[in-house]
């Protein structure tokens, strides 16, 4: 707790509306018992100013540094004044001097008195400043001894990709593959697309290098036929237990790479096209390990095909959908029922079968039967291959390997909807509507290969096998059809368990180079998760982040509400339903904190009593009439509070009745909170969030989400004390939507002061 | 499905198409860049844009009638603005091409014609039967005298029954050629559906006539399409007319050398050598200069084309390179024979022989042949309501 603090002014973030010596005489008439030292500056962020508050900070006279100035979202590398104190910005610049009108919508001006409401706002801001420091201690996590080894699971393309990056930079790898070799898919490809300039020829995979390169590496420990029976424990603190031939082992890791690639779609949905049904119609699959083995040939006869007809639309297959999914849904609604009876044994693990895999693949579905048709060319003399697509997927540099095949004069393309393949003697007839020629036609072929749907280990089985409350899979797939993504936009391996990083087709269907990328992406995650357990600090995406959940178990009732809700599994329990923390596993969201109704649990820098006392700090004026009404914004720092900043710097002007208080996310959001604020006559709270529902933009996944349902709770008790539910709303905001913001803001002030002042004001 | 259309690729014709100047035409991806410049896109089939999807896809029959490829002014607008360098205007040349080669027997010729490897054989059979007419008439030597032509080719007995022939076989030829290509018009091209005033369908004459006068004669539409064609508009226009002044020559000489075994009286206005002053010797002499202007230009804008816009077939170069030494050989037969030098004047008139020879007896199956099956498809254009799309608006292109 912060008992000394030094408060510093930063004048060119408050003039020319306000007075900084008006402001540190404020500071000092109220808060003169916890703040010894008061002080202004032309320009904090100055060298100047950055060593008055240095020379300050070494007298040893404060133990914290509240600086009130500029966003704390810039500079915040300026103002690094060591470990021995607390630092805290107070935003004056963006919420206060650019984004002040007066409640008749005019502008202030300079020089003249300055207004009520403008007075009002400044001195809440900077009381809600000194209480939250003395609010805020400094964090100091158990550091643990970490394990250092990185798991790759999977030893094709992507995993031996991902060992060799990893062992590159050091770390020690167990590279584990279910088969008796390496290689995986790769291993069954007579070609890939091209991975270097000049991108115009499929070239040799190169697979058995790198097989080679894993061998002859000392970091990289192999296991062959093994799988993963279970990974226990949190990142930096894994115990895996690998089976080999029916033995077990465990092994101490720190977190793993997860290249479990994929299977084949079977072949329910390509009956569209005739594949199950005549012999000549086979897979891009079959068609490659046939061309692997040696030679093309029709399956009927063995002969060599003079024509090859490649399917890339899948229109008709996935019209095909609703049947299928009519077979499957009593399956799955019958499934739930199940698990309700027997509700001690666990979630249960639905495998996700769509033919959507198919439409996923479509990018790599066009490559294939690019590379396959030249195959048709390269393998058989005088052979024509033909390619009907809807759309020819050939992103970035791909694109060069398109038109190469496109000028070979025995490779015929045209843009087309399949509508059916049917037997004509020996031959088979693919028919199309809505071709380059404009009207509907059909092409002879000795063979036709449909394409291949993608299905991620993932979607088939859990794969991770975690020992988690949660469960041993990754949470919410079925929004992915499978694949081990987590939505993440700017952080592509990432997936909704901390440690375990995605890579390759089981995250998203993906070319060879692609692949290999992804490798080197996963394996510096996964040494950054590593390095930074042992730190002691969060991974992602609050990097580097000290602070962690702390429990105060006296109270815990053992309602289990933070060991469900925690988006990434970081709590386990015991039979009593006692929270059990792995602040490894956690991400420093505090959605727990939102959760718990006893309020047990906080962060050293971020609790309940913070944000209450913040609250509780802010003048009300007892009457909507004389001082105009009170909203609290609770602002998601990710997205929504960027926003605001930005709408201020852009010049947008908001209600001078709305004061904001940024929280980690809208999911640590706790109702007492509203509580607080209600009892205490404020008349509303807005809360920005990022979206929710199937395309969340939530930096947590739930933590929006989970907020909205509370708010629901929040809604029905405000009803019954009387007070309008609609007080209290939740807005999405994505951060490139400043320009709404102000919008949202003074709408909200609209609605407010049209329903009249909170019933409690003035108690 | 009633209408759907049987695809049957056909690589060879595709090989062939690259092989007779196509070499682009895999680069098209149909984007209809080609169809919306061309004037004479008609809206239900685009060209030249099916043109290039059929190439692309082998399928050799589409192209059996298909009058479009006629009509083309080979303006090269389509070639410019393609996005990919597919050069739909020269496919149109190889699609020609392949029809010179192979419309009419015998086929042989049209496989000579195809490729500059057979060339020496199509040089040696005119040059070893005006050496054999030289061996007979002189034995092998330079007559003694005036330079007189007819010394060394008697019109009567050699050029006269051999150049006759000739024609009668071209004639033949360009008759079978014809006669077919009318027939697969007839299959593929729609006659217009015209709405509003009812129109008489012309008569064959009529059409004949409204072919040459507007269109051949003034070759009113080179200049009609997007690009900038003067050049070639210049070339064609007076090389055109260098031969009609030459063939209205040949014609006056031909009749007035054997009309006048009859008509007594008009004999002497064939006979040869003229005089300079002669109004027939001016304008042969007139028709000459045109003759080497237009190829003049010819040749220079197929030398200077961007070879990544449009390029040049051998069809091309054996056309232009058999004009060349037709109109030089020519000129200088007749300059050598006014300065009197016998050793070159005899020698350059063997020459030109051969070179008229090439040019006449295998003109069916050259460029040239356009002469005869675009002025057909004109016609049948014509009798067809077949007209190039009305310009709504000036066209342009910014490229």
């Amino acid at each position: 707790m912060a008992e000394k603090i030094g408060v510093y002014i930063d004048e060119s973030s408050v003039a020319p509306l306000l007075s900084a010596e008006e402001l540190v005489a404020f500071v000092k008439a109220k808060c003169a018992g916890a703040c010894p030292i008061v002080k202004s500056h032309k320009r904090l962020s100055s060298p100047d100013g950055v060593a008055m508050i240095k020379a300050d900070v070494e007298s040893g006279e404060i133990d914290a540094v509240m600086l009130a100035g500029t966003s704390p979202r810039v500079d915040w590398e300026v103002f690094d004044f060591g470990d021995k104190v607390i630092v805290d910005r107070v935003n004056l610049r963006e919420f206060v001097t650019l984004s002040y009108k007066n409640p008749d919508g005019s502008a202030p001006v300079a020089g003249q008195p300055v207004p009520r409401e403008l007075t009002s706002m400044v001195q809440d801001y900077l009381r809600m400043g000194v209480v939250k420091l003395q609010k805020m201690a400094k964090p100091n996590p158990e550091i643990p001894e970490t394990n250092k080894t990185i798991l790759v699971l999977g030893g094709g393309w992507t995993g031996i990709n991902a060992a060799l990056a990893a062992a590159g930079a050091g770390y020690s790898v167990v590279l584990v593959e279910k088969e008796a070799a390496l290689g995986g898919k790769a291993a069954n490809l007579y070609k890939t697309f091209p991975l270097a300039y000049p991108y115009l020829e499929a070239t040799d995979t190169g697979i058995d290098r790198l097989i080679g390169l894993v061998a002859g590496n000392s970091k990289i420990t192999v296991k062959l036929s093994t799988t993963l029976k279970l990974l226990a424990g949190a990142p930096g603190l894994y115990e895996a237990t690998l089976v080999t031939g029916g033995k077990e082992e465990t092994l101490p890791i720190g977190s793993v790479v997860l290249a479990a690639g994929w299977q084949p779609m079977d072949g329910e949905a390509l009956a569209a096209y005739g594949y199950g049904t005549l012999k000549n119609v086979v897979t891009s699959a079959e068609f490659e390990a046939m061309v692997k083995a040696g030679a093309i040939k029709r399956p009927s006869d063995g002969k060599a095909p003079k024509t090859v007809a490649f399917i890339v639309d899948v229109t008709k297959a996935m019209e095909a959908k609703p049947a299928a999914v009519a077979e499957e849904a009593p399956a799955e609604a019958a499934k739930p029922a199940e698990a309700k009876e027997g509700e001690e044994a666990g979630p249960v693990f639905t495998p996700i079968k769509t033919p959507k895999h198919l439409a996923y693949s479509s990018e790599l579905t066009s490559l294939v039967a690019l590379k396959q048709a030249n195959y048709v060319r390269e393998k058989l003399d005088d052979a024509v291959a033909m390619i009907i697509y809807d759309n020819m997927m050939v992103p970035g540099i791909n694109e060069r390997y398109y038109r190469a095949a496109q000028d070979n004069p025995g490779v015929m393309l045209t843009k087309g909807t399949v509508t059916g393949v049917a037997e004509e003697g020996i031959s088979l007839v693919v028919s199309a509507k809505d071709t380059l020629l404009g009207g509907d036609i059909s092409l002879a072929a000795d063979l036709v290969v449909v394409p291949t749907g993608i299905v991620p280990a993932t979607a088939l089985d859990p794969t991770i096998n975690l020992l988690y409350r949660q469960g041993p899979a990754f949470p919410d797939l079925q929004l992915f059809d499978g694949f081990a993504d987590s939505n993440y936009i700017c952080f592509p391996y990432e997936t909704r368990r901390t440690g375990v990083y995605a890579a390759g087709c089981v995250r998203q269907p993906m070319t060879m180079a692609q692949a290999k990328e992804d490798a080197a992406g996963a394996a510096l995650k996964a040494i950054q998760c590593i390095e930074s357990a042992s730190r002691g600090v969060a991974v992602h995406p609050r990097s580097g982040d000290l602070s962690y959940p702390v429990f105060n178990f006296v109270r815990c009732t053992q309602c289990k509400r933070c060991t469900e809700e925690c988006p990434f599994g970081a709590l386990d329990d015991d039979e009593k339903g006692t929270p059990k923390p792995n602040p490894t596993r956690c991400r420093r969201c505090g959605t727990c904190m939102g959760a718990c109704p006893e309020r047990v649990i906080s962060f050293d820098n971020y609790n309940v009593d913070m944000i209450g006392s913040q609250i509780r700090e802010c003048e009300i004026p007892p009457k909507i009439e004389d001082g105009g009404p009170r909203v609290f914004i609770l602002a998601c720092e990710n997205d929504a509070y960027p926003a605001l900043d930005m709408a201020a710097l852009r010049g947008k002007k908001w209600s001078p009745y709305v004061r904001i208080i940024p929280v980690r996310c809208l999911g640590s959001v706790n109702a007492i909170w509203v509580a607080d604020a209600m009892s205490k006559g404020v008349d509303g709270v807005m809360m920005l969030g990022c979206k929710y529902g199937d395309d969340y933009q939530c930096h947590f996944v739930k933590g929006s989400e989970i907020c909205n349902r509370r708010k629901e709770n929040i809604a029905e008790s405000l009803k019954r004390l009387g007070v309008e539910p609609e007080r209290v709303e939740q807005y999405q905001v994505a951060i490139d939507e400043y320009d709404k913001i102000p919008d949202m803001i003074d709408q909200f002030m609209d609605m407010v002061l049209k329903i009249g002042p909170n019933p409690f004001k003035g108690y | 499905m009633a209408n759907e259309q049987r695809i049957k690729p056909d690589l060879q014709f595709v090989k062939d198409v690259q092989a007779a100047g196509g070499e682009a035409v895999k680069k098209c991806y149909q984007c209809a860049t080609c169809s919306v410049a061309c004037p004479l896109a008609p809206p239900e089939t685009p060209f030249p844009r099916k043109e290039m999807v059929w190439a692309q896809w082998g399928l050799k029959d589409r192209f059996e009638g298909d009058i479009d490829i006629w009509l083309c002014h080979n303006c090269q607008t389509c070639s410019d603005l393609c996005p990919r360098g597919a050069r739909p205007g020269d496919l149109i040349s190889a699609i020609r091409n392949i029809t010179y080669r192979d419309l009419v027997t015998p086929s042989i010729i049209g496989d000579w014609m195809s490729s500059p490897k057979h060339l020496p054989k199509l040089i040696a059979i005119p040059a070893v039967l005006f050496l054999l007419i030289w061996l007979i008439t002189t034995g092998f030597k330079l007559p003694q005298g005036e330079i007189v032509f007819s010394k060394l080719y008697p019109g009567d007995y050699t050029i006269d029954p051999i150049f006759i022939l000739v024609a009668s076989f071209v004639a033949f030829t360009f008759f079978k050629g014809v006669t077919k290509l009318w027939k697969s018009f007839g299959k593929s091209t729609p006659s217009t559906l015209q709405i509003g005033g009812k129109t008489k369908k012309p008569t064959l004459i009529e059409s004949l006539k409204a072919v040459i006068v507007d269109e051949i004669g003034t070759h009113s539409k080179f200049n009609d399409c997007g690009n900038d064609n003067t050049e070639r508009y210049k070339g064609h226009l007076s090389l055109f007319y260098g031969f009609v002044a030459l063939a209205i020559v040949t014609g006056v000489v031909a009749v007035s050398h054997w009309g006048g075994k009859i008509i007594t009286f008009i004999a002497p206005l064939g006979h040869t050598p003229m005089p300079l002053w002669s109004p027939v010797k001016l304008l042969a002499n007139v028709g000459a200069v045109a003759l080497i202007y237009g190829l003049t230009m010819l040749t220079r804008r197929r030398i200077n084309v961007d070879p990544a816009k449009s390029t040049s077939s051998y069809y091309d170069w054996y056309l232009l390179g058999v004009i060349w030494a037709v109109g030089l050989t020519g000129l200088g037969a007749e300059i050598f024979r006014l300065a009197g030098v016998p050793s070159l004047a005899y020698p350059t008139y063997y020459l030109h022989l051969i070179s008229v020879f090439m040019l006449f007896a295998y003109l069916p199956w050259s460029k040239l042949g356009h002469l005869v099956y675009r002025t057909t498809a004109l016609v049948y254009a014509h009798q067809a309501g077949r007209l190039p799309l009305k310009r709504e608006e000036e066209k342009t292109f910014l490229v």
